[in-house]
Formats: structure tokens, C-alpha cells, sequence
């Protein structure tokens, strides 16, 4: 089952920096700092920074465990569950990332028809896109990693504009600080997980990475700007808005840049929206290889087969979901699936895989 | 994988022209909209907007239809005209003090915040009379929005006017122990208009409007940086000293009951002065009439906020940012009443202008 990957195919390890911050930054950055002000207010920031503690354990939990088995998510699951459960475990996982994507391009579709095009089309849209999706899959696990490199550094710039919301931001709405109980802080943290989602994909290109053990700190640190850019946005958006105007503001991101007049340009958020298909391209591409890798592996089919199935998979549920309950349904049942996958599935996992290896190493002795 | 990109290709031309065009030349582009009190509790609408016209000053035009919300007097207006209204370069939403402080302009407001197509930095004012006949009137060559945005904009930045605009009122209003204000513009003629106070509101209604007199106190009070010009009276004779640099501090000194002392800084210019010499004894004394004046008018101008239950200062919001558990019932119960403020100014006259 574990078969090698020619050198040529993998990436080094700094690459894992991109390719885990890529998948971070999605759509849930768009929207991200009404959900977490619901239960903590204005003190959700520190919310953020225990999020982040939180990733670093599981990004060093899954490291833990990859580096033991020497392969992805499904080498983990036959490790722990032998040969015919294992297998069958990893069909979830499928459906998985097939779920991550579909959120993704739901809710970027749902941006563009609110704010630029109502009349647009889900299903042309999401083809159009899939098939550029697919023409960087079928490039290989390089291109995919040219891609995500690009998403970051190009839309870079888009940082520097939210700055031009300080002449009406009031830092004093972040005052007092800690207002909240301890428990209101957490549930906020838990309501962050959509946000940062996507840091799992690791567990399925690990055996891609050139010395993928050196690629450690990589993705430690992809997770620390993750963090600083979520915080930072966070900040800005808590003082630009009171708090119940934030309550009311579905994209708090983009209704910011309603502020931004630039001499040649009257309004900012066209130029953004369009540019942030550049920042989820990345992330679909990188979902759906990762799922069709699943697939590949599990059904014996070549990628080339895998991947265009996921792909129509995704293309028809994203046509069938059309109002904003479903959309909201979606997102919600997704940042629950990617809560309970990451924070109790893979530390179970982790328990799991000790108390196995104890037990072999045992019978290994005996 | 030249058929896959031949196909790719294919698709963009067949995508083309899928979604609805707006060219600048075919569209109704509104650049200001206002609002009358109609009959039969409907609303009457006004929009203007800019013709452009060849080697000429663009045309002033307007269009007016009564309803009960704003998106169909819009589609109303539609009726009037033949290209399609878009909203996306609104500049200017003016409403009629009459309107304002009967049914307030809430419910105005909420299509503004909610279309995607209209900045945040739109201009939010008051009309006193009504806003019909104020917006035919022709206020210069760039447009009667144009004009009456560019010269509050002007006034919020160079003289007494204090900032707002749609995204300060609609941040101030749902902010907590604050209320929200916004400029009053009135016409004095065909072709002239003047920004005549600011008015304060209270549950989305105008309750309360302050004269241009102490518009320069206010703004001393709410704005982190204010430039105007004002008088100050002497026994030697009269001085007119601009602000070019000010900043205000609160500052939470006693709680229960709650004690707040601001502290104004202003640095100033001496533009015009009626007295004989200017001597170098007089500018200390100017210095210190100015303080006074600044104690004094500050603190009736909030006494008379605290007698219409408004805070547009925001000591309420201040004193939340300075207490856990803030409880703003209470606030607004006694707590305002009991608040002791205090107001120290600091004035420095840094220049007398090029002659003694």
C-alpha cells in the first residue's frame, strides 16, 4: 500500500509554511470575527491566541503520529485498526474534504451573488472553477504547491488596506479587557475552528514533503501567522465596529473596505472579492487532492479517475444548496465535523496509536 | 492538453456577457438621495443626479415619488426614467428635520447599511425645510450632491463641523452609552446653502440641535483633532484664535458616584485682533479667557445634553470601557445624572500671525 513517491514529485519542507497557511485562510476570515464575538464580545481576541495554543498541540500530535508510521492518514488508520476496518475508516475522510471544499466554494459563490452579481449561476460558476481545479491537480502536488505559494504572496497587499479603517477605529471598544467569563472565552475558541480549519491536510501530503520531519517547525510557524493575521484582523474589526453593529454585519471583512476610497478606484471591495478567488483556489485544489489521494489509494484508481469524480461530487452539492439557512447549515455542520476531526478524533487516535505501539512492542520482547 | 485548453477557452466565450452589464454611460448614476415627510405616513423620495453634457457644466436632475420604503421609491423613480438607477455612487443622504424628529430616520438608514453597492463613507445630514426644494436648488458646477458632500467634507476637516458620516453614525448608534449626530444644512437661497448645527438623536429621532456657536465646543469635545476658529472677547479687544492642533483626554478619577475629568488641549493661532498692540502680556491673558471660555461653554454644552438624556460625548461608552460588568440601564437610570465632570483646558497660543 505504502508506495514510494519519486523525489521528484515531492516539495521541500519549507513549502509546508504555504501550503498550511493557504488552507487557514479561506472564506472563514471573510466573516469569521461576528461568530467569534457572539459569546466572548469584544474580548474574543483572546479567544484567537488559545485557538492557536490549541493547533500547535494537535499540529505536533499529528506529526507525532505521522512520523511513527512513516506515511499519511491512511497508514495511521490500518496502524491502529488493522487491514479492513482501517481501509473503510478512511471513506469518511473522503467525505471529509469533499465537505471542506463544498463549503468553500458555497460560501465564496454566496459573496460574490450578495455583493457583486445576484443573478450568477452556482452551477456554471463552480464548473468553470472545477475545471481550473482540476487542470492544477492533474499537474501534480508541485503545481498545487505553485498555486498556494502564489495565493499568499500576491494578495499580500490586501493586508496593508484594512489599515486605512484606523481613522475611524476606536481601540477603547476593546476595553475592558477579560469582561468575559473564562467559559465564554473558550466557547469562542471553539466557534473559531471553521476559521482556521483546513491545518489536517497535512496528514494526507505528508509523504510528499522532502525530509518531511524537518518540515516541523515549517508548520509550526505556519500556524503563528495564521494566528497573528487572525488577530490582527480582529482587532481592527472589534475597534472599527461597536458591538452590536458587528452583530449585524454578516462579512465584517469586506464591509470594512466599504471605507477604503482610493484615488483610482471608488471602492475596493470589487477589486478584493475578485481577488480573494485567488486565495480559495488554493484551498479547493488542496481539498479535493487530498480526497481523490484518499481515493486513489483506497479503490486502487488511478488520480486521473479519482479526482474528476470528487469534483463532480463537489459540483452537485454545491448546486443543490441554495439559500442562506443551507449555506449556514453547511458551514455550521462543517466547522462541527472539523471540530470533532481534529480535536477529539486525532488526540483518540494519538491514545490509540501509544497504547498500540506499547502493546506491539510488548509482543515484539515476548 | 491543447484540446483541454481549447475547451477552457470555449468556456470563457460562452461565459461572457452571462451576468448583467452596467456601463457608465447607460446607467442612472444617483449621487444624492433625500427624504420628505409625505401623507398618509408614506415618505416622499427625492433623488438627484449629475447629466453630463457636452462642453457644458453638468445638468442638475431630480426625481421625486412618494412611497413607503425606500427601494420602491427607487423603483418608482425607475418609472421616470429611462436608463437603469444604480446606487452605487451615492455621495449624499439628506433627510428633513420634520421627518427626522417625528419618525425618525432609522428605518431609512437600514437600506444604506444593508446594500452592498453603497460606501461607508457616505454623508448623513439634516435638512431644515424641505429636502425637495433643497435639492432643486443648483449649488455649483459639479453637482448638488457633489457640492453639498465636498463642503461638508470641507467643514468637517477645516473648521467646527464635527465628523461623521454614514459609518461613524450607524458605529455611534449601536454603540453602548452613546448617542448619534449628524450635521443640519439649510437653504438660504437658490443657489446657496449653509451648514447651520448639528442635530442630536435619540432612538433614531432628532431630539435636540445645538446653533453653529458652539459647534467649535463640541467638537473640541468629540473629535481627537480639531481645527476652527473662534472669538474671544477681552477688555484690550477682541481676538480671533484658530485651533490647529487640539486633543481631549478622559480620565475616570472617582467611581461611585462616578467622576470624569476631560482634559482639552489646544494649540492656536492668533488670525485677527481688534485690540491696539499686541504685547506680549496680552497673549497670556488671551490664553486664559480662551480657557475659561472653553470650561464654560463645555460644561453648559453638557448639562444640556444630560437635560435631554443624550450623550453624544460618549461618557457612557468611556465608563464602560472602565468597568467590568458594565450595567448601561443603570447608567442611564442615575448614574449619568450623578456623573460629576469636570473640564480643564489648556491653551497655547503658539503664533500671532507676521506682524506684532
Amino acid at each position: 500500500m505504502n508506495t514510494v513517491i519519486p523525489e521528484n514529485k515531492k516539495v521541500s519542507p519549507y513549502f509546508v509554511f504555504f501550503l498550511i497557511y493557504t488552507m487557514q485562510i479561506g472564506v472563514g476570515v471573510l466573516g469569521y470575527q461576528r461568530i467569534i464575538a457572539k459569546s466572548a464580545g469584544h474580548d474574543a481576541w483572546i479567544s484567537i491566541l488559545i485557538t492557536g495554543l490549541a493547533l500547535h498541540v494537535i499540529i505536533w500530535i499529528m506529526y507525532k503520529m505521522l512520523h511513527t508510521v512513516e506515511g499519511d492518514l491512511i497508514s495511521i488508520h490500518m496502524f491502529i485498526f488493522g487491514k479492513v476496518i482501517g481501509k473503510y475508516m478512511n471513506v469518511f475522510i473522503i467525505f471529509y474534504f469533499c465537505l471542506l471544499a463544498i463549503t468553500v466554494i458555497r460560501n465564496y459563490i454566496e459573496i460574490i451573488q450578495v455583493w457583486m452579481f445576484p443573478e450568477l449561476s452556482r452551477f456554471t460558476f463552480t464548473l468553470v472553477f472545477l475545471l481550473l481545479v482540476l487542470y492544477i491537480i492533474f499537474g501534480g502536488f508541485r503545481v498545487i504547491t505553485g498555486i498556494a505559494f502564489y495565493s499568499i504572496v500576491l494578495p499580500t497587499y490586501i493586508l496593508l488596506i484594512f489599515l486605512f479603517t484606523i481613522p475611524f477605529a476606536d481601540f477603547s471598544n476593546l476595553l475592558p479587557i477579560l469582561d468575559h467569563s473564562f467559559k465564554e472565552i473558550l466557547l469562542s475558541s471553539r466557534d473559531m475552528t471553521l476559521t482556521v480549519l483546513g491545518f489536517e491536510t497535512i496528514l494526507i501530503f505528508y509523504p510528499y514533503i522532502k525530509k518531511p520531519e524537518t518540515s516541523k517547525k515549517w508548520a509550526h510557524l505556519a500556524i503563528i501567522y495564521t494566528i497573528c493575521t487572525t488577530l490582527y484582523l480582529a482587532i481592527i474589526t472589534f475597534a472599527y465596529f461597536s458591538p452590536v453593529q458587528l452583530e449585524k454585519n454578516i462579512w465584517p471583512t469586506l464591509t470594512m473596505w466599504k471605507i477604503v476610497q482610493l484615488p483610482f478606484i471608488e471602492r475596493f471591495e470589487y477589486i478584493g472579492i475578485a481577488n480573494w478567488m485567488l486565495v480559495i483556489l488554493p484551498n479547493i485544489c488542496i481539498t479535493i487532492w487530498c480526497s481523490s489521494q484518499i481515493a486513489k489509494k483506497l479503490f486502487s484508481i488511478q488520480m486521473k479517475k479519482s479526482a474528476p469524480i470528487i469534483a463532480l461530487i463537489c459540483l452537485i452539492s454545491t448546486s443543490f444548496i441554495e439559500t442562506r439557512d443551507q449555506i449556514n447549515f453547511l458551514s455550521n455542520l462543517t466547522a462541527k465535523a472539523g471540530f470533532y476531526f481534529n480535536f477529539v478524533y486525532i488526540p483518540l487516535l494519538f491514545v490509540i496509536m501509544m497504547i498500540r505501539k506499547k502493546v506491539k512492542s510488548r509482543e515484539m520482547d515476548g | 492538453m491543447v484540446k483541454k485548453l481549447l475547451f477552457l477557452l470555449c468556456i470563457v466565450f460562452l461565459l461572457n456577457g452571462c451576468l448583467q452589464k452596467e456601463i457608465l454611460d447607460e446607467v442612472n448614476l444617483i449621487d444624492g438621495i433625500g427624504f420628505d415627510d409625505a401623507e398618509d405616513g408614506k415618505i416622499k423620495g427625492t433623488a438627484t443626479m449629475s447629466v453630463y453634457l457636452k462642453d457644458q457644466k453638468p445638468e442638475n436632475k431630480t426625481f421625486t415619488s412618494e412611497s413607503e420604503i425606500k427601494k420602491t421609491i427607487l423603483q418608482n423613480i425607475q418609472r421616470q426614467a429611462a436608463d437603469p438607477i444604480v446606487t452605487g455612487n451615492i455621495e449624499l443622504v439628506l433627510f428633513s428635520k420634520k421627518l427626522a424628529s417625528e419618525k425618525g430616520i432609522l428605518e431609512l438608514v437600514d437600506p444604506f447599511q444593508r446594500d452592498p453597492g453603497v460606501g461607508s463613507g457616505i454623508f448623513l445630514a439634516i435638512v431644515e425645510g424641505e429636502v425637495e426644494e433643497f435639492l432643486n436648488g443648483d449649488y455649483g458646477i459639479a453637482g448638488n450632491a457633489k457640492n453639498i458632500s465636498t463642503s461638508i467634507k470641507t467643514n468637517m476637516e477645516r473648521e467646527d463641523l464635527p465628523k461623521t458620516n454614514l459609518q461613524r453614525f450607524l458605529s455611534d448608534f449601536y454603540q453602548t452609552g452613546k448617542t448619534p449626530y449628524l450635521p443640519q444644512i439649510k437653504q438660504i437661497s437658490k443657489t446657496n446653502a449653509d451648514l447651520n448645527g448639528v442635530c442630536f438623536f435619540k432612538h433614531g429621532k432628532v431630539i435636540h440641535t445645538i446653533p453653529p456657536e458652539k459647534m467649535f465646543f463640541f467638537k473640541l469635545l468629540v473629535d481627537k483633532f480639531s481645527e476652527g476658529l473662534h472669538q474671544v472677547e477681552m477688555e484690550e479687544g477682541k481676538a480671533a484664535i484658530q485651533s490647529i492642533r487640539s486633543s481631549n483626554k478622559f480620565k475616570l478619577t472617582k467611581r461611585d458616584p462616578y467622576e470624569v475629568v476631560i482634559k482639552i488641549k489646544v494649540d492656536g493661532i492668533i488670525n485677527e485682533y481688534t485690540g491696539n498692540d499686541l504685547s506680549s502680556k496680552d497673549i497670556p491673558k488671551m490664553e486664559k479667557a480662551f480657557e475659561k471660555e472653553i470650561n464654560e461653554k463645555s460644561m453648559e454644552l453638557i448639562n444640556e445634553f444630560r437635560d435631554k438624556r443624550l450623550d453624544p460625548i460618549g461618557f457612557g461608552k468611556f465608563v464602560k470601557t472602565k468597568t467590568r460588568r458594565f450595567d448601561i440601564n443603570e447608567w442611564w437610570d442615575h448614574q449619568y445624572d450623578e456623573l460629576t465632570i469636570k473640564v480643564h483646558s489648556d491653551v497655547t497660543i503658539v503664533e500671532a500671525g507676521v506682524i506684532q
